[in-house]
Parts: C-alpha cells; structure tokens; sequence
C-alpha cells in the first residue's frame, strides 16, 4: 500500500477520536495564545487546526453512506465491557459536519473583534470538542461528561460580555441545566443498577425490544401495561430522567425557559453556535437515547410536544421587539418543528427532522450573524428603530433576506425543502394543523424583522460612526451561510437522498416527495400572504401596545424551575400514558 | 433507610434551589443536590461488597464503577459550582445585592443601567 493509502486508512480508522481531538487541539493553541496575550496568529492557527476535521470527515464518508456502515473506536484499545466506545455512524457523521462548518464559520466571524481574545477561542473550541464527543460516544456517562464540557463553555461564553443581563442568563441557564443533568446522571444510576452497563449499545441489546403492548382503557388515553417486573421495568423511569436530562438542553416546552435570554444576550457569534448546532447536538443525543431504549411509546408525547413549542414559541417570537430575543424564540419554535417531524414515526420523520435541523443550522447561523453586527452597528435592539441596516454593506441586508427567505419556507431556499419533507412526514396528523399556524406566525415575524433593511434612519442619529464596510472575515462567513442557504434549496434532493443514505442505514426508506411541485410552490405563496396579513396586524400601533405587554412577562428563576419540575413528571408518566 | 434519606436531600435540595432567593444559598443547594447524586451511586456500590477494590485484599470487592464515575462527577460539579460563584460574585458586584429575584426585576424591567 502507497503511504498515502496507509494515511488514509490510519486517518479513517481514527476518526471518531480525532474529531474530538482537533478541535482539543485548537483549544490548546488558543490558550498558548492566551499566555502569550500580544502576539497575533493563535487564533487564525486555532481555526485551521479545527479545520482539519473537515479533512477527516471527507475521509469517512464514503464508509459511513454504505448501509448500516460505521467507523467504531475503542478508546485506549480496550474493548470488554466497562471501555468507552466511540462510533462514528451515519447520524453522528451529519451532526459533526454541521458542528466544524458552523464552528469554523462562527470562529471566523470572531476575528475581527478584540474582544473575542484567545481565552474566548480556547472556550469556543472546548465546546465544538464537547459536542463533537457527545455526538460520537456510544457511553452514556462518557455523554454525560461531554454535555458538561459543553455548557460549561457556554456559560462562560454567554456572559462573555459580561452584561447584566448576560450573567444573569448565563446563571439561570447554569442552574436549570445543572439540575437536568442531575436528572440524567440518576438516569444511568437506574440503567447501571437493573442492567449493569453503561454502553448503549449493551443496553440496547438487553432490553426487549417490544416493552410494552397497550391496551385500551379510557378512549384517547391508552394505559399501557408494564413489560414485566424485574428487568425491564425501571426502564422507562430512566429513559424519561435521561430525557429530561437531554431535554432542558433542547429547550422544548416546559423547559425552554431559559434560552430566549441566554440566546439573546449572548455574544451574536455564540448565539449562532448555540442556535445553530448546539441545541441540535442535545437533539441528536436524544434520538440516540430513544433509539437506543425501543422507546417508541414516547412518540406521540414529542410529536405533541413538538408541535405544541412551535406555535406558543412562534406566539412569543410575534411579540417581541428585541431582534435576537425575536430569533431566540424562533430558535425553540424551529426546534418544535424539528421534534414534531421525529415523533410522527413515519418513514420519512428521521429524514425530515434532520433535514430540518440542518436547514435550520444554516439560516439560523446566518441570521444571528447579520442580525448581530446590525445591532452593533445600528446601536439599538429594536427592531422598529433599526432602519437601513444595507446601508455601507449590502451583503448584511442580503443575509437577513436570505435568512428570513429561508425560515418561512419560501421556495427555492432551504427552508422550504425541509418543511415540505415535514409536512409529508405529518401529512394527516392532526399536528400538523398547529405547525401550519406556526408557519403562518413565521412568515409574519419574519416580515417585521426584515423591516430593519428598509431604508431609513438607523438606529439612534449614530449610524454614522457605524456604516462602514464589513471586515472580510465576517463578509466570508455570512457569504458562506447564505450560499449554502441557497443552495441546499436549489439541490435539496441531492441532499435528502445523500442524508437518507446516511441516516437510514438500510431499513425501510420513504420515498422522498417531489419537493418542487406547484401546489407545494403555492401552498408556501398562502402561507406567505396570509403571514402579510398577520405582520400587518401585530405591527399595527394596537398590535405594538399587546406585543410590548406581553415581551415584558420574563419568567423569574423560580417560577421556571416549578416548569421544570412539571416537564419532569409529565415524561415520567409518558411510559404510562401515552396520548 | 438510607435510599429515603438520599431522596429526602435530593428534594431539600431542589426545593432550595427553587425558594432560595439569595443566589449563594442557590449555589449551596446545588452542591447539595449534586452530593445526593453522589451519594446514590457510591451507596449503591457499597452494598456490592465489603471491602475496598483492590485485588490483595481477601473478601469481596466492591463495585469500582461508580466510585470511579462519581470521582468524575464530583469534578465536573466543582467546577460548574465554581463557575456559579463566579457568575454571582459579578452579579453582586452590579447590583450590590444577593437577591435573585431582586436582581431579575431590576434586569428585566426597566433600570437596566446599574
């Protein structure tokens, strides 16, 4: 074999490490960059070293679309029981891809700031390195160190600025998710104790793979009969504490209390990381967890749940006029969408939810992005006093209309390709009327953002110190997120097919929809005009006064802890109930 | 008994970090919840067995896992406690107050410039 075979072979056969490696790396850099504060070039060389995952990743991708195929890695070499394994498959291959894209993007978008120094890039990089690790391992305690790697980054990236109000949101999102992880700590306690393994691939194996069989008892609510005592019957206790664990990182009702606010307020570079992968990376572990567990009984719940968050979130989203308060509850909205397509269960759901979850990596990236440097530029939060956001760098005013194209499901952005595979994923389930709603709310909100690059006066008489040219790196990251944007429209077949080759892995496959049919073309025309009329109506002068009341209802700590404790006996009464 | 005193501290805990308005008693609430963790996992591994896990020794071995997994928990908890207290010590520093509540009132509606 030629060296670069040999290379090639040794590159492949660790990948699943040296995706976590690089980024730890990089890190690494950062902090030697820290040590020698001054000296330039340690975050550019940050960046590259993280960049080389996208190497690795091209090396694996053929292996991983075959069916079924994955790149196993036992870590240390040893592979009997108590090892971790880590597993680059199909799923976890996606959801890497997306966290160095939108890393490295989010990475460059830093640059030009001072303020994001080096100890700022050592945090980013440790947390693409915790979410890449949550996304390979195979373990749950392993999962569990990560997602603490993780949120430990992002609280200290969310108060970077060290704002009131971002300390303050870096303390509430610290707490409640301090306490979930506890729930999901207790979670592989029970899963340690009845089955004596901490791998999900063993505990997978051991238990049955039909839990339960249901039975009628009160029309609309089915008691299911409990699998049989010993074994299998802590089961769904644990898999509802790990849920909930996993839960209050993805920021679905009742637990996405903290998000608009840690999103808002976040430096606008981390607020697209956190928009934009992370809270996708919690989602994808979840779908392990759920996978791994045969629980299908908790479908429907996370298909009401889904659909439930998109419409109270987009209701939310509506009435503010802070703009990254807007994104941020169009953010746990998206994620509604998300959860609903994976509860529907059908053939199409996986493809449809990850579709959607990177459609809505891309444009939520990019909208942070733009919608960041235009409040920095125009100096004010508020979307009707921030006017002629183009001015000086038209490619700002491209990223909000191509962002905001591409979440209301307009044709030919990427958006509309994922809502059509969710609507045919839905097509039928009475859910799905909710997420027509919240597609309606979408387009209004999205309408009333995109108000900021009308022409007009920008922001309070200080634009002129502000309307200068873009610095190159940040034109390079929103040119990249918009292209890509626009392109996953364009060829959102290829792309379906290429994500179902890999996150299918052999079994039944949904026949993907023509995604560029003309009822489907105008069915996203009424969805649009009717979302006209409702912007109208919520920009209307009565509509602002209802809109500002209810933007000021912040839900103090305590109040969202006693959500949380709700959200929490709620799922560990889904194995029981089912909707 | 001793699985009822855990849970029982778990929920004092919660509880804590619910009603406690002063942020450090937070902070010590979820040191609290964090340490009932802990002690669920090492208890249950001290009933595997009746003396340390170390291979010389007669008797049977406990269960080393867990130990091993809460070393880490306990690890990872230090710092996200530490990270806590860094958060309210800024806090404290703007608002020259403790008080949770408080300090949300004053953030979230009106008088944001302290």
């Amino acid at each position: 074999m030629s060296a670069v075979g040999v290379l090639s072979e040794t590159i492949r056969g660790h990948a699943p490490i040296l995706v976590i490696l690089l980024p730890m790396a990089a890190a690494g850099i950062a902090l030697v960059g820290k040590a020698f504060s001054g000296r330039r070039g340690f975050r550019e060389a940050a960046i590259v070293l993280l960049g080389l995952s996208v190497v690795v990743l091209a090396f694996t991708v053929e292996t991983v679309s075959r069916d079924t195929a994955a790149v196993p890695y036992a870590l240390g070499g040893f592979d009997a029981e108590p090892a971790i394994l880590l597993l680059l498959d199909g799923l976890a291959w996606v959801s890497s891809a997306l966290v160095v894209l939108v890393g490295i993007l989010v990475a460059v978008a830093s640059l030009p700031h001072p303020r994001f120094d080096a100890a700022y890039f050592f945090f980013l990089m440790m947390t693409i390195a915790g979410m890449q690790s949550v996304v390979v391992t195979t373990d749950l305690f392993t999962m569990f160190v990560s997602f603490e790697i993780v949120a430990i980054g992002a609280y200290v990236l969310i108060a970077w600025e060290r704002t009131p109000q971002g300390l303050l949101a870096s303390l509430k999102y610290l707490f409640l998710s301090t306490v979930g992880i506890l729930f999901f700590l207790f979670g592989i306690f029970v899963l340690y104790r009845d089955l004596g393994s901490l791998s999900m691939l063993t505990l997978s194996s051991l238990i049955p793979q039909e839990p339960a069989a249901a039975s009628a008892v009160i029309p609309g609510f089915r008691l299911l009969t409990l699998p049989e005592p010993g074994v299998a019957r802590s089961v769904p206790l644990a898999v509802a504490a790990l849920c909930v664990g996993i839960g209050v990182r993805t920021a679905f009702i009742p637990f996405h209390t903290w998000l608009p606010e840690a999103h808002a307020w976040a430096p606008h570079p981390i607020s697209a990381l956190l928009s934009g992968v992370l809270i996708k990376v919690s989602f994808l572990a979840m779908v392990r967890i759920v996978a791994a567990f045969h629980a299908a009984y908790l479908m429907p719940l996370f298909l009401w749940i889904g659909a439930i968050t998109a419409l109270v979130a987009v209701g939310w989203a509506l009435a503010q006029h802070d703009a990254k308060r807007l994104l941020a509850f169009h953010s746990i909205s998206q994620m509604g969408y998300i959860l609903a397509a994976w509860g529907a269960a059908g053939a199409l759901s996986g493809v449809a939810a990850y579709s959607h979850a990177i459609s809505h990596a891309l444009f939520k990236s990019l909208l942070f992005i733009v919608v960041g440097i235009a409040i920095e530029r125009a100096g004010t939060r508020d979307v009707y006093r921030m006017r002629g956001v183009g001015r000086g760098a038209p490619l700002l005013a491209v990223g909000v209309i191509a962002g905001s194209l591409a979440i209301s499901g307009i044709p030919p952005f990427n958006g509309f390709i994922s809502k059509q595979l969710i609507s045919s994923a839905l097509y039928g389930s009475p859910a799905y009327v909710l997420l027509q709603i919240t597609s309606v709310g979408t387009v209004a909100s999205f309408i009333k953002l995109s108000s900021i690059v009308l022409p007009g006066n920008g922001g309070n008489g200080r634009e002129g110190a502000s309307a200068g040219r873009l610095p190159p790196t940040e034109r390079f990251s929103i040119a990249v997120l918009a292209v890509l944007t626009l392109a996953g429209g364009i060829a959102g077949r290829v792309v379906t097919r290429f994500l179902q080759n890999l996150t299918d892995g052999g079994g039944e496959r949904g026949a993907i929809p023509a995604l560029f049919e003309l009822s489907a073309v105008a069915d996203a025309g009424v969805t649009a005009a009717l979302g006209a009329a409702v912007a109208l109506v919520v920009m209307s002068a009565p509509g602002r006064r209802v809109a500002h009341r209810l933007s000021e209802v912040a839900p103090e700590l305590r109040t969202v802890l006693l959500f949380f404790v709700v959200g929490l006996v709620l799922f560990s009464l889904a194995p029981w109930i089912s909707i | 008994m001793a699985w009822y005193l855990i849970a029982i501290l778990f929920l004092i805990s919660l509880w804590g970090i619910i009603a406690e308005r002063n942020m450090v008693r937070k902070v010590i609430a979820l040191t609290f919840a964090n340490t009932a963790v802990t002690i669920l996992f090492v208890y249950y591994a001290s009933l595997s067995g009746n003396t340390a896990p170390i291979l010389t020794e007669s008797g049977t071995p406990v269960d080393p896992i867990p130990h091993a997994l809460m070393l880490t928990a306990i690890v990872v908890g230090v710092c996200v406690v530490a990270l806590a207290l860094v958060l309210v010590y800024q806090l404290y520093q703007r608002f020259g107050t403790l008080d949770m509540t408080e300090i949300e009132r004053r953030v979230w509606h009106g008088d944001e410039d302290t």
